[in-house]
C-alpha cells in the first residue's frame, strides 16, 4: 500500500476458526484421539475473502446480523487475530474499543487501570502521566477514579474506557457496539468526541446495530453477511439491503475436515 | 534470542507494570501486605529449625539457613513455574481483546516473582545474624546464580505458559513435577549425604548447578567451580533459547485457545 490517502488497507482477509469443543482440550482426550477414537470437527470461515480500503478521515460503519463476522473483521485490524489468510496493513496508531473495558483488571483502582491501558495499548508511561488528568476529567466518575473497578458500574467502566481510548489520540479508532452504554449525556459527549475525532482528520470504524446511529455518523458502510462482504457504498444503500435482506450469497461456510490438527 | 531481548527491552514499562499488577493483587486486602513477602520464609524457618534442632537431629549446624539458602531461589523457581503455567491463560481476557506482545506476560510472572525472592533475602540476611553465622564476602557474587536462576526460569517459564494454552492438563503436571523435583534435588539434604556413585545422577538435574551457587555462597562462602558455573549458564541458556523457540511459534495461535 503506497497510497499515503489510505489509513487501512485490508485485502483478500479470511479467519478460519475450528469449532472449539471438538479440540482435544485435555490429555486424556489427546490420548483417545491417538487410539483411533477420532473425533471429526469442523471448521468455520468466519470472515471469507473481504477487502477494502479506508481512507485517512473517513468515517467507516460495520453492519451486519449477529455472527456475520463484524467483531472477528475489527479483531483482525486491530491486530488482536492473525488472519488465517490475506494481509491488513495499518498506517498510523490504532486505539481498539472492541470490548467494554478490554485490559482493565477488576481489582486495581481505575487510575490504576488507566496506566496499564495505556502501555497495553503500547503508550509510554510518561504519555500517560500526562494525559490521565484529562481522561480523569473526560471519564467524570467522580471519586471512583480510587476505587477498584470491580465496584463501577458498567456505565462508568465504559466511560473509563472510552476516556482511555479516546484521550491518548489515536490515529485511528476502533468502535464496537459500545456507546449503547452510558446515559444520554455521556451518549452525547462520545458523539461530540467522535466529531472532533473527524474534524481532525482522524479515521474511525464504528460498528453499531443501531442503523439511525450508522446513518447519521458515517461516510460509507460495509455490510457483512455471513462474512462475506456483500456491500461496500452509501450508508442508505447498504441499510436499505440490510433490512431487505436481498444479498444473495453462497451457502455453507461450514467445512468438514477429517484430518486432525496439525 | 535478540528479538527476546529487544522486545522485552521495549516492552519494559509494560512488563514492570505487570509485574507490580501481579504483587499488588496478591497482597491485596491483606492487612499485612508485602510484609508477607517476609514473614513467609521467617515462619518457615521458625518450624524448620524447631523440626530439625530440637526433633530430628541434624548433621548440618545452622540448618535453617543451610536450608534457606536453597529453598528461596527454590521457591522462586516453583513459584514461577506455577504462575507460568497460567500466565498466558490467566491473561485471556486481554490477549483476546487488545493487541499486545504475548511474551510480557510469562516475563512479568518471572519479574514479579523475582521482587519476592528478593524480598525474602531480607529474612535470610536477618536469620544469618541471629545465628551468628559468619557473612561470607562471596555474598557478592550471589548476582551470578540468581542471573543464572532467572534465565534459567524464564526458559521453563515461556515453555510451560505455551503448553498450557494447548493442554490444560499441563498446570497440574507442573505442580506434580514440581514437587518430585523438590525431593530430587538436594535442598533439604545435602548431596555429600549420597554416596559418590550415585551423585553422578543428580549431576542430570540442570536446576541443581544453578542453585547450588547460593548455598555455597551463603552457607559455606565458596565459590563455585568455573565447570559448574559453566554448567549452570549453558543449562540457562539452553532452556531460555529452547523454551522461547517453542513460545515464538505458538504465540500468534494463543489466542485462539485460550
Amino acid at each position: 500500500m503506497n497510497d499515503p490517502s489510505l489509513a487501512i488497507s485490508v485485502q483478500n482477509v479470511s479467519q478460519r476458526f475450528r469449532v472449539i469443543h471438538e479440540r482435544p482440550d485435555t490429555v486424556r482426550e489427546l490420548f483417545a484421539k491417538f487410539r483411533g477414537k477420532r473425533t471429526s470437527y469442523r471448521d468455520f470461515l468466519a470472515v471469507s475473502e473481504v477487502s477494502f480500503d479506508i481512507r485517512k478521515g473517513e468515517i467507516l460503519g460495520l453492519i451486519g446480523r449477529n455472527g456475520s463476522g463484524k467483531s472477528t473483521l475489527l479483531k483482525i485490524i486491530a491486530g488482536v487475530y492473525r488472519p488465517t489468510s490475506g494481509t491488513v496493513e495499518v498506517h498510523g496508531t490504532l486505539a481498539p474499543l472492541i470490548e467494554l473495558g478490554a485490559g482493565m483488571h477488576h481489582e486495581l483502582t481505575g487510575r490504576e487501570n488507566i496506566l496499564l491501558n495505556g502501555l497495553l495499548m503500547g503508550y509510554s508511561k510518561e504519555t500517560m502521566r500526562e494525559r490521565q488528568q484529562k481522561i480523569i476529567e473526560f471519564a467524570d466518575i467522580g471519586d471512583f477514579i480510587d476505587a477498584p473497578v470491580k465496584q463501577y458500574s458498567s456505565g462508568m467502566y465504559m466511560r473509563l474506557a472510552f476516556a482511555v481510548a479516546t484521550e491518548i489520540d489515536p490515529d485511528i479508532l476502533v468502535v464496537d457496539e459500545i456507546l449503547a452504554v452510558g446515559d444520554f449525556a455521556f451518549q452525547e459527549k462520545c458523539v461530540q468526541r467522535l466529531r472532533s475525532f473527524r474534524a481532525a482528520g482522524k479515521t474511525i470504524i464504528l460498528v453499531s446495530h443501531s442503523l439511525t446511529q450508522i446513518e447519521e455518523q458515517c461516510d460509507r458502510v460495509i455490510l457483512l453477511e455471513k462474512g462475506k462482504l456483500t456491500i461496500d457504498g452509501s450508508p442508505a444503500e447498504a441499510i436499505k439491503t440490510y433490512l431487505g435482506g436481498t444479498a444473495t450469497i453462497e451457502e455453507p461456510v461450514l467445512v468438514d475436515s477429517p484430518s486432525p490438527r496439525a | 534470542m535478540t528479538e527476546l531481548f529487544r522486545d522485552a527491552y521495549r516492552y519494559r514499562e509494560l512488563i514492570w507494570a505487570l509485574a507490580v499488577k501481579e504483587l499488588t493483587i496478591r497482597y491485596k486486602r491483606s492487612i499485612l501486605g508485602f510484609l508477607w513477602a517476609l514473614l513467609n520464609p521467617m515462619l518457615l524457618m521458625l518450624v524448620l529449625s524447631v523440626v530439625f534442632s530440637k526433633i530430628l537431629v541434624s548433621a548440618q549446624p545452622h540448618y535453617a539457613i543451610f536450608l534457606l539458602s536453597m529453598l528461596l531461589p527454590w521457591t522462586f523457581f516453583s513459584q514461577s513455574l506455577s504462575y507460568a503455567a497460567e500466565s498466558i491463560v490467566g491473561n485471556a481476557d486481554l490477549i483476546k481483546k487488545v493487541r499486545v506482545a504475548k511474551l510480557v506476560f510469562p516475563i512479568a510472572a518471572v519479574v514479579s516473582n523475582l521482587i519476592n525472592l528478593l524480598l525474602s533475602f531480607i529474612p535470610l540476611i536477618l536469620i544469618v545474624i541471629v545465628m551468628r553465622h559468619p557473612f561470607y564476602l562471596t555474598w557478592l557474587y550471589l548476582p551470578v546464580p540468581l542471573l543464572a536462576l532467572a534465565i534459567l526460569t524464564l526458559g521453563a517459564t515461556f515453555f510451560f505458559a505455551t503448553a498450557n494454552v494447548y493442554y490444560r492438563d499441563v498446570a497440574h503436571i507442573v505442580q506434580i513435577l514440581l514437587q518430585v523435583w523438590f525431593y530430587i534435588t538436594p535442598i533439604i539434604y545435602s548431596l555429600e549425604t549420597f554416596p559418590a556413585k550415585y551423585r553422578i545422577f543428580f549431576r542430570l538435574n540442570p536446576v541443581i548447578y544453578v542453585l547450588n551457587g547460593f548455598r555455597l555462597g551463603v552457607y559455606y562462602g565458596l565459590l563455585p567451580t568455573p565447570a559448574s558455573v559453566i554448567a549452570s549458564f549453558v543449562c540457562a541458556f539452553g532452556a531460555l533459547f529452547f523454551g522461547y523457540r517453542i513460545f515464538r511459534k505458538h504465540q500468534d495461535d494463543f489466542v485462539f485457545y485460550v
